[in-house]
């Protein structure tokens, strides 16, 4: 901000009248580019799509709403807590348009109400997964597009993986939930509702948490940290901050909407309990603000351009490399058609197509037992009319032997 | 689809960089006096005309939304989506966000292209010399050094008919201009710029110059095409942007009209780039004269429909901001005077700027030329804007154009908000419908099978029935023949004897 008004008011007096003798030459005035970028994202203002996922329980509105500090969505106590789950998984958005100090940031929160609640959550992940694809697929689309002015761009910058408490480990679902998430976009895990454990418990849980991520190789976000730093001492810190922010990892938080007294006099987010009060925004307690500072007050960016530049592009490169293997189009000046969206993984509808099979198979056996009924009924029949015939033989047999006693008599 | 543009006109711009290089060019076959070429490539045209064409679309699109329109971007109809508007007082930090990217671009550093156009001896060099701090001449590296070519003598040679040259040689001849780029690196308190001064050495030197601006729009369009064809590529992590974001149209101090070859070439280039009029050395020019030329030529410029860059207000500008953006495009065409010597000023102070017997005219000193403004404009406060527009507006106008004519259609249907209610609906419908497929699909096969395996089953009953009467029938016949037999054998016995009580009773067995 300071050099932004440094260069309001170097544009507006002239270097005229200077008392002293300027330098010669003046500056070119390349040093105020940068304030010109930030005088254009201020005006752009800013979006910033966020995913969260875990099962439900684990606080994730309630997270939400702590992290921008204002109710986007009242936490559903009906559905979450007394009401029988719900068992398909589908996708909620929750659209904001935020302002902080007259800048502007579009928020969407994308939830999966019902990840991982079913008894057989194999697959439960699909639906995120899909999720981020289709977003890809979607941007891509439009960009490829003649006249693409605007676009509509739901791109997940950054999704954050609910962790539940449980101070062992993590459980098969969440390992390959991760493991495809990670490979899409900037994924972040965190232990929710981290008021239950206690700090050695944490500590435990924490490293038991990185060790699998790390064995497992999964692809954690990380703030970007560049080895060539200057003598800059701004650089530094942030290197710094970057490192202790990657220490914490896994960051674990607690959210609240209420607000409480500290003993101080001033007024916290927390929670409170008979036995003391837990401050979201104290780092003795959790690691929210970390969480904060990193999701949004500095590498908000990172995270936008590393999903931009990297999991997008990443998406891209797959999709037109299959695409022109099937070599309908060689041209490479010519953008590369998507293949056609695929259809949805929902569990009901597979349930209901099971169900039609089902339907059917059951016809079929109902009248492949007619038919071997009628079958039964034929090899009687053939026995009735066999035993039918032989009766007659039977007879023909006894006229003949008795035409041969009259022949003999005859004689 | 029609055959790919651009790996063709790539080699047509090779062939004008390397044969600058070629002397023997200089020698031979320039035609002035000719008309273009018919069969030469005329592409640039067709596509310049319709840029205009497009534009019109363009605005007319934005002025009116919700009409229609055959060509161009038209949203399908979206969902009725929530969005929650929210004031925060608290502290949440994605304010910072703008700090961010002043960082990040700190770190990554600019890049600026700029189009110089002008006759020679307008002091293009110095000027960029001037604004930059630089010497171009020596410190940045040229990829062709075109200084040769202004000694081409125009419309000279007899040797027209050589039908077997190359076309892109022969018009390159015709219009005597080169393009010469160089660039240099240059530092500013820790931020890096990247400057690639794009040169038209021999532009409007020769006698008939009604061409000069062919090769200078290739120039723009191959650098548009580079930029497409690295966006289309699968791997597009080392795109460049080579784009020219600004044209310097230096005018000569006649304090006359603009001639129509300035006209003419502001028409052709002003769709393309941000169009940045200069009136150079206009130390010849007293104040009035100065401000009456920039009048006229600010009406012409307006009556051919000619746009020029126009610094963007925000509507977080402060008043300041404001009168300084609508100055810098109201004092438009610049008057300028460049000068990279250092003199001494009548305060006694060393400046930049050109010593007379009269007095100094000062370089920096914004009462005594536009020079600061141009600065202003280019470089200080709105590079980054004349970048924004080259890629958002520009560059967008060409894709487009290109890429219709290219035969690839838009498809608007993509554009469209996702909802996941919508998705779930069509996902149900497209469900819905692949059930439906599914059940025809079975219960055809199933009732084929029944019908098949019925008809067997009757076949094979009737096939049994058919048999059995067959063999019934044979065996009755038999039984027949027998009975009528022994019925004979029993007559005759009889009368051969008596009556047989033996036979009354057989007889009565049978029957």
């Amino acid at each position: 901000m300071v050099e932004l008004k440094s260069r309001t008011k170097k544009t507006a007096t002239p270097p005229v009248a200077a008392p002293e003798p300027p330098t010669v030459p003046p500056p070119v005035g390349i040093a105020n580019l940068p304030n010109q970028r930030y005088k254009i994202v201020s005006e752009q203002g800013g979006y910033f799509t966020m995913m969260v996922a875990g099962e439900s329980g684990l606080g994730k509105t309630t997270f939400v709403n702590t992290l921008f500090q204002t109710t986007l969505k009242h936490a559903d106590p009906q559905r979450n807590r007394f009401s029988p789950l719900k068992k398909t998984v589908d996708v909620d958005i929750i659209r904001a348009e935020l302002e902080e100090k007259n800048f502007t940031l579009r928020v969407n929160v994308i939830d999966t109400p019902g990840f991982g609640d079913n008894v057989n959550n194999n697959k439960a992940w699909q639906p995120l997964v899909d999720f981020i694809d289709d977003q890809h697929d979607s941007y891509m689309r439009q960009e490829q597009q003649p006249y693409r002015k605007v676009k509509f761009d739901l791109r997940v910058h950054a999704v954050l993986y609910f962790i539940k408490p449980t101070g062992h480990g993590l459980k098969p679902i969440d390992i390959e939930t991760m493991k495809r998430l990670s490979t899409r976009a900037n994924l972040i895990p965190i232990i929710a509702k981290a008021d239950t454990l206690t700090a050695p418990e944490l500590k435990t849980f924490k490293s038991r948490i990185r060790q699998v991520i790390e064995a497992q190789e999964i692809r954690i976000f990380t703030p970007p940290l560049t080895n060539d730093i200057k003598e800059d001492s701004t650089e530094a810190v942030a290197m710094e901050h970057a490192r202790q922010l990657i220490e914490s990892m896994p960051f674990a938080i607690i959210g609240s909407e209420n607000t409480y007294d500290n003993g101080q006099g001033t007024n916290v987010v927390a929670r409170k309990y008979p036995w003391g009060l837990v401050e979201v925004e104290n780092d003795a307690h959790c690691d929210f603000r970390k969480l904060r500072g990193l999701l949004l007050r500095t590498y908000l960016l990172d995270l936008i351009t590393n999903t931009e530049q990297l999991h997008y592009e990443t998406y891209r490169k797959l999709r037109l490399e299959g695409g022109s293997a099937t070599g309908d189009n060689d041209d490479p000046s010519l953008p590369v058609k998507a293949p056609a969206r695929k259809l949805s993984h929902n569990p009901k509808y597979k349930e209901e197509e099971n169900a039609l099979k089902k339907y059917f198979t059951d016809q079929v056996k109902a009248e492949e037992q007619r038919f071997r009924q009628w079958e039964q009924n034929i090899v009687n029949e053939r026995t009735r009319l066999n035993g039918d015939l032989e009766e007659i033989q039977s007879k023909v047999k006894k006229l003949e032997e008795q035409v041969r006693t009259l022949q003999l008599k005859k004689r | 689809m029609s055959s790919p543009r651009i790996p063709q006109e790539t080699p047509h711009i090779k062939k004008e960089e390397t044969s600058t290089m070629d002397t023997s060019s200089l020698h031979n076959g320039n035609d002035n006096g000719m008309p273009f070429p018919p069969s030469g490539p005329t592409a640039t045209v067709p596509s310049s005309s319709s840029e205009i064409k497009q534009e019109e679309s363009q605005i007319s699109m934005s002025q009116s939304f919700e009409q229609p329109l055959a060509q161009g971007q038209v949203l399908p109809q979206q969902p009725d989506l929530k969005i929650i508007h929210r004031q925060i007082n608290g502290y949440v930090g994605f304010a910072n966000l703008p700090k961010q990217w002043h960082r990040k671009s700190h770190r990554q550093g600019f890049n600026l292209n700029i189009l110089c156009v002008g006759q020679s001896g307008l002091g293009k060099s110095t000027l960029i010399d001037s604004l930059f701090n630089t010497n171009f001449n020596e410190n940045a590296t040229t990829d062709i050094d075109a200084k040769i070519d202004s000694l081409n003598i125009d419309g000279t040679n007899e040797d027209t008919d050589d039908n077997d040259q190359e076309l892109t040689e022969q018009e390159e001849k015709d219009e005597g201009v080169k393009i010469k780029t160089s660039s240099t690196t240059i530092e500013e308190n820790g931020v890096v710029l990247k400057l690639t001064v794009v040169d038209t050495p021999g532009y409007g030197d020769s006698i008939d110059n009604s061409n000069n601006w062919i090769p200078i729009i290739k120039e723009i369009d191959s650098r548009f095409d580079q930029y497409l064809d690295a966006e289309n590529k699968i791997d597009r992590s080392t795109i460049e942007d080579m784009r020219i974001h600004a044209c310097l149209y230096f005018i000569e101090p006649t304090a006359h009209f603009l001639k129509e070859l300035d006209l003419e070439f502001c028409k052709k280039v002003h769709s393309k780039c941000n169009l940045i009029p200069i009136v150079s050395k206009s130390d010849i020019l007293t104040d009035d004269e100065i401000l009456n030329f920039k009048l006229r030529i600010k009406n012409q410029l307006d009556q051919a429909g000619i746009n020029l860059f126009q610094p963007p207000i925000y509507k977080l500008d402060d008043d300041e901001t404001i009168t300084m953006a609508n100055k810098l495009y109201e004092t438009l065409p610049y008057a300028v005077v460049a000068s990279t010597d250092l003199v001494k000023n009548k305060d006694g102070h060393t400046v930049r700027g050109r010593s007379y017997p009269w007095g100094v005219i000062e370089v920096d000193n914004s009462s005594h030329s536009d020079f600061n403004l141009l600065k202003d404009l280019l470089i200080k406060n709105y590079l980054e804007e004349l970048r924004e527009r080259t890629n958002n507006e520009l560059y967008e106008n060409y894709r487009s154009n290109k890429l219709i004519k290219l035969g690839i259609k838009q498809d608007n249907s993509v554009f469209k908000e996702f909802d996941p209610e919508t998705r779930q609906l069509e996902e149900k419908q497209l469900h819905e419908a692949k059930l439906t497929k599914l059940e025809t699909e079975m219960k055809s096969v199933f009732q084929q099978k029944v019908s098949e395996k019925e008809k067997k089953l009757q076949k094979s009953e009737a096939d049994l029935f058919a048999r059995h009467k067959e063999m019934k029938d044979k065996l009755n016949k038999q039984l027949k023949a027998l009975e009528e037999k022994k019925h004979q054998l029993e007559i005759s016995i009889s009368n051969q004897m008596t009556q047989s009580p033996i036979a009354q009773k057989k007889k009565g067995f049978l029957r």
